[in-house]
């Protein structure tokens, strides 16, 4: 019989106690924050949404493949382990690891963009965004129309503006665009995933211009699942062989293991350029550690390794992608404006919507995470003109282009009892909307200023 | 057989398989290796001496802490705890973690100097040199002339020669030197420390020139044994004690936690001044991670802050150092020429006499390494010519005065059964010297070349 209970593929071995704190507390430690989640205590946090990075727990044959690490310097057998995984999932010839994925961007954009060059991507993540712009580059958002409809239940609302790109690549000589970059799934854009169709059309304009296509492959695995359930022709292939013939397009990818690997550090990058691997190597000794480790443990590149097998579970992956239609679907029918459909890792509240009365530089976003902390101690992250809002070159400050409060959802972390939790505090925040008051920014850093900008609550 | 004054302080808890192989499987795998010992697989390594970095065995404790993790992205519990182990055991008010000590040293780098300065140290270390040069400044060797000279018995060879630095101020002037780099146990003089006399003196002349003091301290507490063994005064003082005297003298400092502390990744860079802690606050966010982790699992910084009171134990270091000691004193009893005197993480047998067929351009180090492994299956790492690279402006060959091969001694690993192997294996080589030949380069990469260079035979 067919249950419509969601199960967890899995059953609870290691458990990590959560400290409870009231309102007052919180009320007091917030402000000792700045008023930015980023600058929270851990432990002074409930529900901790505020990324899927790094935060995931591992199973038991993960911590396992943790004991059984080999730490030698050069040629440990966890470097193969982990290298034979990576080339038979992915598919590409080198595969350099990195202690994280902002590393592998680093190392790409430092190797391919020079200053005045145009990196097109579907939308780019804060850390990409900012490689880019350290080189000089411009970091050009190409998002599909369907995107900017809240209400659309188009299913790959990940997907780039194909005509835009088109444009883009007639109107700029292929040397001033370095690469063509895709992010699955679309993390700034709600988690959206992006079809195997548009993989394949941007595939082709990059291949006819000559210029090389990267994915940034974080979330794979719950993109190749998004296309599993919803485009026609990939109904009955396994999630792997979606991941295999979506790489297959690509000329190398930027991976952070901390998301769907369900790694707590790590990454890498790949391509099939022997000459670029080769330039990129030498970077990376300097910055990361050598190839065969690049800055990462032995057990922690045989954590990756364990990670990229089991997130490409069929059931892991349906629970996954129900259990964020689950919160959603609950925000939906009390009202609560969220982005649909459901993306892959996280819940994303509309603030522009949720708090119209708040303009988008006074950071309704923030503003919503400030009280979504207070109310129920739980911790999300602003993405909207707070992350992305500054050109960091001109000094110039405009509204993003939407104003959200990003609710990542840790793999395997959470019970469905904190996601009920998370639903009633986000209820009672609604109830008082009305009450909340703006954000002004009191200081911050020209670079990725929301880690560690201080906020002031207007009065 | 002379009483022995101590034991390993530890009794063993886990253990990882090694084996054996013939000498026809070496002589192939250094031959697929190209002469080069990084480039060895692990199992293909009886005893690996390669390194000290990164392969020490934990504690149980360590391994509890591995256990406690806070994967928090922001905040973590472990960062809190990393942070006040610093200030209590080496005097920094603040720390700003590194997935491990080459990440540490760009971030300072690109804050501290401006292009043409001049930065004066004990003696160059590899990364660390490129970082400088990379950020244009130049690397100014003002370590005494001892060092350069194997058979001086000096005991505190990684001194600073005030004559040099001297000249240097004169030349450049205090404009041009944004810090004096200082390194405790010099890792390519042969692992010799500097006096507590010396340093003070140091911190004297840093202070009348208004210049800052920067302590390279990832073999600090060996260095602090060596000064309780050998410098008046301090017979009677605790490691740790000698160890936060030494921080407290120098105003930040870079780690690589691989080394003293015992963990298989990690690193931080410290400081005492806000502003600068501040800039790295906002450069870490770039290349490493967010500040409270930067680039760490949260349970690789727990592991850290145990690893840092375990290192500074006198019974620890005693039976480390003793240890290396052992290795060296039974090789010099057999007539094998090494540094003198024998450092306190590794043995460096001196390629120079004991290939003295082999001129320098050559490479008799890297021959010996290699040759050492054919014969015995131990991994060494060159430390000579090839190491030292090219000049940055002439592109010739640097010609250091020391052409070593390391046998670096792993941290709670090895047994005295797997020293008595080393020296036999030693003993051998030694004994048909006169059959090893010269290398060159059948590739030779731009920067920090030994690391990936190939070789061939000189037939």
């Amino acid at each position: 019989m067919l249950m419509k209970t969601m199960i967890e593929p899995f059953r609870i071995k290691m458990v990590e106690p959560i400290k409870l704190t009231t309102r007052e507390q919180r009320e007091r430690l917030i402000k000792e924050a700045n008023y930015n989640t980023f600058l929270l205590a851990a432990e002074d946090v409930i529900i901790d949404l505020l990324t899927d990075s790094g935060t995931s727990a591992m199973s038991s044959e993960g911590w396992a493949a943790i004991m059984r690490g080999d730490e030698s310097y050069a040629g440990a057998r966890s470097w193969y382990r982990f290298r034979d995984t990576v080339k038979d999932i992915f598919g590409f010839e080198q595969v350099i690891p990195t202690h994280q994925g902002r590393a592998a961007e680093h190392i790409l954009f430092g190797v391919l963009v020079q200053p005045g060059m145009i990196v097109p991507n579907n939308t780019h993540f804060d850390t990409t965004r900012a490689n880019v712009e350290y080189n000089g580059g411009v970091a050009l958002d190409l998002p599909c129309a369907q995107s900017r409809d809240a209400d659309s239940d188009f299913p790959f609302k990940g997907n780039m503006d194909i005509e835009a790109l088109e444009k883009v690549v007639a109107q700029n000589t292929a040397e001033k665009i370095p690469l063509i970059m895709v992010t699955v799934t679309n993390n700034s854009g709600g988690g959206q995933p992006v079809s195997m169709a548009n993989i394949r059309q941007i595939s082709r304009i990059a291949r006819a211009a000559n210029i090389p296509f990267y994915l940034d492959a974080c979330r794979f695995a719950e993109n190749s699942h998004f296309i599993k359930r919803y485009e026609p022709g990939f109904e009955n292939t396994a999630p792997i062989d979606i991941a295999r013939e979506l790489f297959s397009y690509a000329d190398g990818c930027t991976m952070s293991a901390k998301k769907d690997a369900f790694a707590n550090i790590g990454g890498f990058l790949c391509t099939n350029d022997a000459q670029l691997a080769h330039r990129e190597r030498n970077i990376l000794i300097l910055t990361e550690g050598f190839p065969t480790y690049g800055g990462l443990a032995g057990r922690d590149l045989d954590a990756i390794a364990i990670g990229l097998r089991e997130i490409l579970d069929e059931h892991y992956l349906d629970y996954r992608l129900d259990s964020m239609r689950y919160v959603v679907n609950h925000l939906c029918e009390a009202g609560i404006p969220v982005v649909t459909p459901a993306g892959g890792h996280a819940v994303y509240i509309d603030a522009g919507r949720f708090l119209p009365h708040i303009e988008p530089l006074r950071y309704p976003g923030q503003a919503l995470a400030v009280e979504l902390y207070i109310e129920g101690g739980i911790r999300g992250v602003e993405i909207g003109s707070v992350m992305f809002g500054l050109d960091p070159h001109t000094g110039v400050e405009q509204p993003a282009r939407i104003e959200l409060l990003r609710l990542a959802v840790p793999r395997r972390v959470y019970t469905q009892s904190h996601m009920d939790y998370l639903l009633e505090a986000v209820g009672a925040v609604w109830a008082r909307r009305k009450q909340v008051r703006g954000m002004r920014i009191v200081e911050a850093p020209q670079f990725l200023r929301h880690f560690t900008a201080k906020f002031e609550r207007l009065q | 057989m002379t009483a022995r004054n101590w034991a390993e302080p530890y009794k063993i808890k886990m253990v990882e398989l090694i084996k054996q192989t013939s000498r026809e499987d070496r002589l192939k795998a250094m031959r697929e290796a190209g002469y080069n010992t990084f480039l060895l697989r692990s199992e293909d390594v009886y005893i690996d001496l390669l390194t000290d970095s990164g392969v020490g065995a934990m504690s149980d404790r360590q391994w509890a802490g591995i256990m406690m993790g806070d994967e928090a992205y922001a905040g973590s519990r472990n960062f809190y705890h990393l942070r006040d182990t610093v200030e209590q055991y080496y005097s920094y008010k603040f720390t700003v973690p590194c997935h491990q000590g080459r990440g540490a040293e760009n971030i300072l780098s690109q804050i501290l100097i401006s292009p043409g300065d001049y930065v004066p140290g004990n003696m160059y270390f590899t990364t660390t040199r490129l970082h400088q040069e990379l950020a244009g400044a130049t690397f100014v060797d003002v370590i005494v002339d001892e060092a350069h000279d194997p058979d001086s018995h000096y005991p505190f060879k990684g001194n600073v020669d005030f004559d040099k630095l001297d000249a240097l101020l004169d030349e450049v002037g205090a404009d041009k030197i944004p810090y004096v780099c200082i390194a405790t146990c010099v890792n390519m003089a042969g692992g010799q420390p500097i006096s507590m006399a010396n340093l003070k003196q140091l911190r004297a002349w840093c202070d009348k020139s208004g210049i800052m003091l920067v302590h390279d301290m990832t073999r600090v507490a060996e260095n602090a044994h060596f000064i309780q063994q050998r410098e008046d005064g301090y017979q009677d003082t605790s490691v740790r004690d000698i160890v936060y005297e030494i921080c407290a003298l120098t105003d930040a400092a870079t780690m690589s936690s691989k080394k003293d502390a015992m963990v298989n990744i990690g690193g931080f860079l410290a400081m005492n001044d806000a502003k600068f802690y501040e800039k790295a606050c906002g450069l870490v966010v770039v290349y490493e991670g967010l500040h409270t982790y930067g680039g760490m699992a949260g349970r690789d910084m727990e592991a850290l802050s145990i690893g840092i009171t375990e290192s500074v134990q006198d019974d620890h270091i005693h039976a480390r150092v003793g240890q290396v000691q052992y290795l060296g004193r039974r090789l010099r009893e057999s007539g094998i020429p090494i540094v003198n005197p024998i450092g306190g993480h590794a043995v460096f047998l001196n390629a120079t006499r004991m290939l003295p067929h082999i001129v320098q351009d050559h490479f008799p180090a890297q021959a010996l390494s290699a040759a050492l492994y054919i014969e015995s299956g131990v991994r060494s790492m060159e430390r000579g010519i090839v190491s030292a690279g090219r000049d940055k402006l002439t592109g010739e060959n640097h010609k250091p005065k020391l052409e070593l091969v390391r046998l670096t001694i792993p941290r709670r690993v090895y047994t005295q059964a797997h020293m008595d192997v080393t020296v036999g294996a030693v003993e051998e080589v030694m004994a048909r010297r006169d059959q090893i030949k010269g290398l060159r380069f059948t590739y030779e990469p731009e920067v920090l070349r030994f690391f990936q260079a190939r070789f061939e035979q000189i037939v």
